[in-house]
């Protein structure tokens, strides 16, 4: 195996894939650690449903070499089916069945022991919370028990990696936070994760990982922070104040550590001050010194967090920010 | 395990639908109230040699039995199995079966048997209607058997070629259209081809068109006219190197033939990017042969 980090439990190195002229990855390479929770962004056609089709063994890369868990995917697609669980962006439910049975029937096909069969999806029903539906036949279920019931169906046979394509898409809030907590679950059962989706502020908040893919290139990967300050350069701080802005901008850009400043709103509340910043804490305690001093009457004082800028940040890139 | 698990789930889902109980009380009911109107009409032209006309009575019900069984036969068995892998494509649950330990062999043979499973049900539905015939006499045991052995192999032979274009088409309409169209070729190929073969042939040549009597061997028509006429009909033994076969058993190990060529063809095709994995292996095996002929 190519020289890596021996930690790494899914390793893509070099993969292409073409379907005719079409390329739709282009020399990705990322490696994903065991236990971690790791985003794909992109937005349609970026390649990352090719890149979950290629991990979890149903198609092959054009070249290149994918490894899951010190295992090489095309040279053993069958070991590699037994480590993966795959949830694709579609719910692929038979609709006559039982949510019982058609766990039942994942099982079976899965090679999960018949002793075990009944356990095993009483506990996946309890987890994901559709012990009450065990008997309901599957289209009596709603958008967002159904997809919880293929992530049921996704960990029948205990896998050691998950991969989720758009496992959010279609979910209304209150599912998604739900799903979201169901996710931080498996983290918690030492699951190795890898999730797509186009809603960045639940992978953000859900990922400790991400990796940011524009038409089959991988554009960047890390952790949330890391990312973040390597495309948007400076962390932001954000400063509410009833009155004297005019004033709390000009102190802010007398401030060596503040690059840029900018009025975001004015309403009822007081207005909303945006400043790009580089520098430490104490940097931030002077700043804040700094407005007080002047008698600036600041009502909140603080760095956004790095969630909310992926989304500004993921809009650079594909607004055509070159690529890191 | 994997087999019994998919075999399970097509039944239940199949089974479990309003319909499969709908299509068997229809088929019943068409059946009796043919055998019913068919009796009505016999009785009213009775008369002189009561005997005679009772076991005639029999076998012409019998024959026409037979070939209502035969037709829904050849209408029902597509419907069943031409869209089992194209249509687990359109519910995109296909994808998931992949990722299984499933095999092409057992997602297959699940399809084919749970799709059969509703024919066979019909036709064992049938049995006690065509039990009737044997209070009117004129017809053999053996002769029901043979029917329903052609029936059998009728309906593995339009499954497992249903099965292969739903491996073959993406479209389940399209699948299942070339099915039927393949089964009405099947039954009535025959027909055609020897009236085309006949009206340009000068009489007194029976040689230009007796290799299309051999098209009868692999007609279902034809090998069920040999049983209900009690070997008496249009059709004769045939000659196979030194056996002389019925054209009931002619047609029976032509068609299993048949159909394990179409089941294998169809095993080739269910996974994905078959020219991809020919080439590959093609590549695999003219690696292999390189240092043998260095």
């Amino acid at each position: 195996m190519a020289d890596s980090n021996s930690n790494a439990m899914i390793k893509v190195q070099h993969v292409y894939k073409r379907y005719g002229s079409v390329h739709a990855l282009e020399d990705l390479s990322l490696e994903v650690l065991q236990g971690a929770v790791y985003g794909l962004i992109g937005p349609n056609g970026a390649g990352k449903t090719t890149l979950l089709r290629i991990l979890s063994a149903l198609i092959s890369p054009t070249s290149g070499q994918v490894w899951l868990d010190n295992e090489e995917v095309t040279q053993s697609p069958t070991a590699i089916r037994r480590k993966v669980g795959y949830m694709p962006d579609f719910f692929g439910v038979y609709p006559d069945l039982t949510s019982a049975e058609y766990l039942e029937f994942y099982a079976g096909i899965s090679g999960v022991a018949r002793r075990n069969l009944a356990s095993s999806i009483k506990d996946l029903l309890e987890l994901v919370n559709l012990s009450e539906k065990r008997d309901a036949p599957v289209e009596t279920l709603s958008r967002g028990m159904k997809q919880r019931l293929c992530l049921a169906r996704a960990l029948i046979h205990d896998p050691r990696i998950l991969l989720l394509d758009e496992p959010a898409s279609g979910l209304d809030p209150g599912a998604r936070v739900e799903f979201r907590e169901l996710l931080r679950t498996l983290q918690g059962m030492g699951k190795t994760i890898v999730v797509s989706s186009h809603i960045l502020l639940d992978l953000a908040e859900m990922c400790s990982h991400i990796a940011i893919i524009r038409a089959g290139k991988l554009v960047i990967e890390g952790d949330v922070e890391h990312v973040i300050r390597a495309l948007g350069g400076a962390q932001r701080i954000e400063v509410r104040v009833l009155e004297r802005a005019e004033e709390a901008i000009q102190t802010l850009k007398d401030m060596p550590e503040i690059s840029s400043v900018s009025l975001e709103r004015d309403d009822e509340n007081g207005q909303v001050i945006h400043a790009e910043f580089t520098g430490n804490d104490l940097a931030l305690h002077h700043i804040l010194a700094a407005l007080l001093a002047k008698n600036v009457l600041v009502v909140s004082f603080a760095p956004l967090k790095a969630v909310e800028r992926l989304e500004e940040v993921y809009m650079n890139i594909m607004e055509g920010v070159p690529s890191l | 395990m994997t087999f019994s698990a998919l075999l399970t789930k097509e039944l239940r889902s199949r089974l479990r639908r309003e319909r499969s109980i709908w299509l068997i009380i229809a088929y019943l009911c068409v059946l009796g109230l043919l055998g019913f109107v068919f009796l009505l009409r016999a009785n009213a032209f009775s008369g002189g040699s009561r005997v005679y006309l009772l076991s005639q009575t029999g076998a012409q019900l019998y024959a026409l039995l037979s070939l209502v069984q035969l037709a829904w036969v050849v209408f029902i068995a597509p419907a069943f199995t031409a869209t089992s892998v194209n249509g687990e494509k359109e519910r995109q649950t296909y994808d998931l079966l992949l990722c299984s330990k499933l095999s092409a062999f057992s997602l297959l043979t699940g399809k084919l048997i749970a799709g059969l499973a509703n024919v066979l049900l019909l036709i064992v539905a049938s049995i006690p209607l065509f039990s009737l015939v044997f209070f009117f006499g004129g017809v053999a045991p053996a002769q029901v058997f043979a029917m329903l052995l052609i029936c059998v192999m009728t309906a593995i032979v339009a499954g497992t070629f249903g099965l292969f274009c739903s491996t073959l088409f993406q479209r389940p309409n399209v699948s299942t259209a070339i099915a039927y169209g393949f089964c009405v070729l099947w039954m009535f190929a025959y027909w055609v081809v020897y009236y085309l073969i006949s009206s340009g042939t000068p009489p007194g040549n029976p040689h230009a068109i007796a290799w299309v009597q051999g098209l009868n061997a692999w007609n279902p028509i034809a090998a069920l006219n040999s049983v209900v006429s009690g070997g008496q009909g249009v059709v004769t033994n045939f000659t196979f190197f030194r056996w002389h076969l019925a054209p009931w058993l002619a047609f029976t190990l032509i068609s299993l033939v048949v159909a394990i060529l179409l089941f294998l063809l169809s095993s080739a095709f269910v996974k994905p990017n078959t020219p991809g994995r020919f080439l590959a292996w093609m590549r695999l095996r003219s690696k292999r042969m390189k240092p043998s002929t260095a």
